[in-house]
């Protein structure tokens, strides 16, 4: 279950990815290794503090390495000129907490991701109400997220991340506030992605349960990539 | 969902701080309006006594405080009738007086009655006074109707009750709500003898206006010359200082309203950085963040300034109302004053949101999203 499988063109490469906060004073990522191939369903897991929200923060083009390289599908992220344009088209994003808008509806969460893509006005609200019919919401679409169950609202943050059809998923701590039953839920709806749409998940969790519903299991303990 | 409707929503959504900054709009285009319409108005009534002799252009004193205060003597009313180019120049004294409550203001004008006609004056009752008459008046229709004085009635004026011996029309509203005097009546009680205020003067056909005036203007620098109300100010010093502090009072409402406008969008912007951070992390340039921020403040730029505009008409309204401005104040509701109080209200929004919309674009969508 650890062996990365062999792919061609992986989809997350990196290489001695360094990333110091503090003045140098906290090594927060020393050294990652990593790879990825498309298709796979990986969780990244460890500790508080052994850097895997900094490993993702970096991987999403939240954030640049101090030193190392990252490559994303095609993009060098270390050398990458419009990062909005990254994470627009190339990554999808869900919190641990589901950063929905609680002004707007639940349908509305979902189209505001795909403001300024490529795609057109006129086919955004019905294509954020597709992806609310894939995680099992079509039914709430009117709603607005203090009208939901948290499990409700992290599946609503799923089909935002995916309004862009991004080929990768990037997911920090996604279950940590759910319910057992919204946990095996929201893996089901990973699982499914991987399978069905063969996009790349790579799930941040401290959670050992949830680890065990990926493809793989990348361990990192004080900014490293351990055993993996 | 547009960008527009977001922020339609946004607003909606916070709607305490956006009626506080909609009213705070509201608050400067108001004063810039009701400043503008107020010293509009000032600026047309006193540049109204210029439309009634019917001339081609008037030549008043360089460098006076006001208009009213100009002085020429005979020496240069001839100077101006022999200028090359001038058919007629006639020479008359304006001054005002408070004839009553209703009439603070009452223009009065002393004119040689040989001069009526030239001067555009058709004399509708009665007669013209005499030349020399100490005692005669002739009353504008409109005046007399005000009054409610007709020829034979007695009208105190002038430091004397005079006899009305006439009715007359200039066809300019301003001149019709006046009184006309014999002009050595009028400098008698005035103490200048010999002096007017302001010369009237027409071109003689085939010659242009603008080179008569210029060549008046050469030959004669202690004079100056008036063809259009917008060149008032150059006769009348008072103007040009109520003109700067309109546009002083407009910068100083720009400035102020920005610093509000800035400060309750910080504000907001400090409440919502979680969101501005999401809309960063999932792909939303610096550029659509500021264009949303600034959008939202636009749209309350514009209820605001609607808002004032109307809130300006009822305080300019009250104003003419009170006893101490009643028949002083003339508000003058021109496009360039609705222009300005709408330059107001958008220059605020922009001035103001500019530097928070750049903030909140610039925010690192970590550290903005962990923001509690």
């Amino acid at each position: 279950m650890n062996e990365p499988p062999a792919h061609p063109t992986p989809m997350i490469e990196t290489h001695d990815v360094v990333k110091v906060y503090a003045d140098g004073k906290v090594r927060a990522l020393d050294g990652v290794d990593l790879t990825v191939g498309p298709g796979e369903f990986v969780a990244v897991t460890g500790p508080s503090g052994c850097g895997k929200s900094t490993l993702l923060g970096l991987l999403a083009a939240l954030d640049t390495p101090d030193s190392g390289t990252i490559r994303v599908g095609s993009h060098d992220l270390v050398r990458l000129q419009d990062s909005d344009r990254f994470r627009r088209q190339a990554v999808g994003l869900v919190f641990q907490l589901h950063n929905l808008l609680p002004r707007l509806t639940v349908l509305e969460n979902v189209e505001i991701a795909m403001m300024g893509s490529d795609r057109p006005r006129g086919d955004r609200a019905g294509h954020a109400a597709r992806l609310l019919e894939g995680v099992g919401l079509g039914a709430m679409a009117d709603r607005r997220p203090p009208q939901l169950s948290g499990g409700e609202r992290q599946r609503v943050a799923v089909a935002r991340a995916l309004a862009n059809d991004p080929p990768l998923l990037l997911a920090d701590e996604p279950t940590g506030s759910l319910d057992s039953r919204s946990v095996a839920t929201v893996l089901a709806l990973f699982e499914g992605l991987r399978a069905d749409r063969g996009v790349t998940v790579v799930l941040v969790t401290h959670d050992g349960d949830v680890a065990a519903a990926a493809d793989r299991i990348i361990p990192m303990l004080d900014g490293r990539v351990v055993g993996a | 969902m547009t960008l527009f409707t977001l922020a339609v929503g946004n607003l909606r959504a916070k709607k305490a701080r956006s009626a506080g900054i909609a009213f705070a709009v509201a608050l400067a285009v108001m004063t810039v309006v009701t400043l503008s319409v107020v010293s509009s108005g000032l600026e047309q009534a006193a540049a109204a006594v210029l439309t009634i002799g019917k001339a081609d252009f008037t030549v008043a004193q360089k460098g006076v405080s006001d208009i009213i205060y100009s002085s020429l003597d005979d020496r240069q009313v001839a100077a101006v009738q022999e200028s090359p180019g001038v058919e007629s120049a006639v020479g008359v004294l304006v001054e005002t007086e408070r004839i009553d409550a209703a009439n603070p203001l009452f223009i009065e004008i002393g004119i040689q009655p040989g001069d009526l006609s030239a001067f555009g004056v058709s004399v509708i009752a009665g007669r013209a006074y005499g030349a020399d008459a100490a005692d005669e008046v002739m009353l504008g229709w409109q005046a007399a109707r005000d009054l409610g004085l007709h020829v034979g009635d007695r009208f105190r004026a002038n430091g004397t009750t005079n006899t009305v011996v006439g009715i007359y029309s200039t066809g300019i509203s301003y001149g019709d709500l006046g009184a006309m005097f014999p002009l050595p009546a009028i400098q008698a009680y005035n103490r200048v003898p010999g002096s007017v205020t302001l010369v009237f003067v027409k071109v003689a056909s085939g010659y242009s206006v603008v080179k008569v005036q210029a060549a008046l203007e050469s030959a004669h620098p202690e004079l100056t010359t008036i063809r259009t109300a917008s060149e008032f100010g150059r006769a009348d010093r008072n103007i040009v200082f109520l003109r700067a502090a309109v546009t002083g009072s407009t910068i100083l409402a720009l400035l102020i309203g920005a610093i509000i406008v800035g400060n309750t969008m910080l504000l907001s912007l400090f409440e919502r950085t979680r969101e501005f951070g999401l809309l960063r992390a999932i792909g939303w340039s610096r550029g659509r963040v500021v264009t949303l921020v600034v959008s939202e403040s636009l749209l309350l730029a514009v209820l605001g300034s609607s808002l004032g505009v109307a809130l300006s008409y009822l305080v300019t309204f009250a104003l003419e109302s009170l006893p101490q401005l009643h028949g002083v104040l003339h508000a003058s509701f021109s496009e360039g004053a609705l222009l300005r109080g709408l330059v107001v209200g958008m220059g605020m929004a922009v001035l103001g949101s500019l530097y928070p919309a750049i903030r909140a674009a610039s925010l690192t969508p970590v550290k903005a999203l962990s923001h509690e």
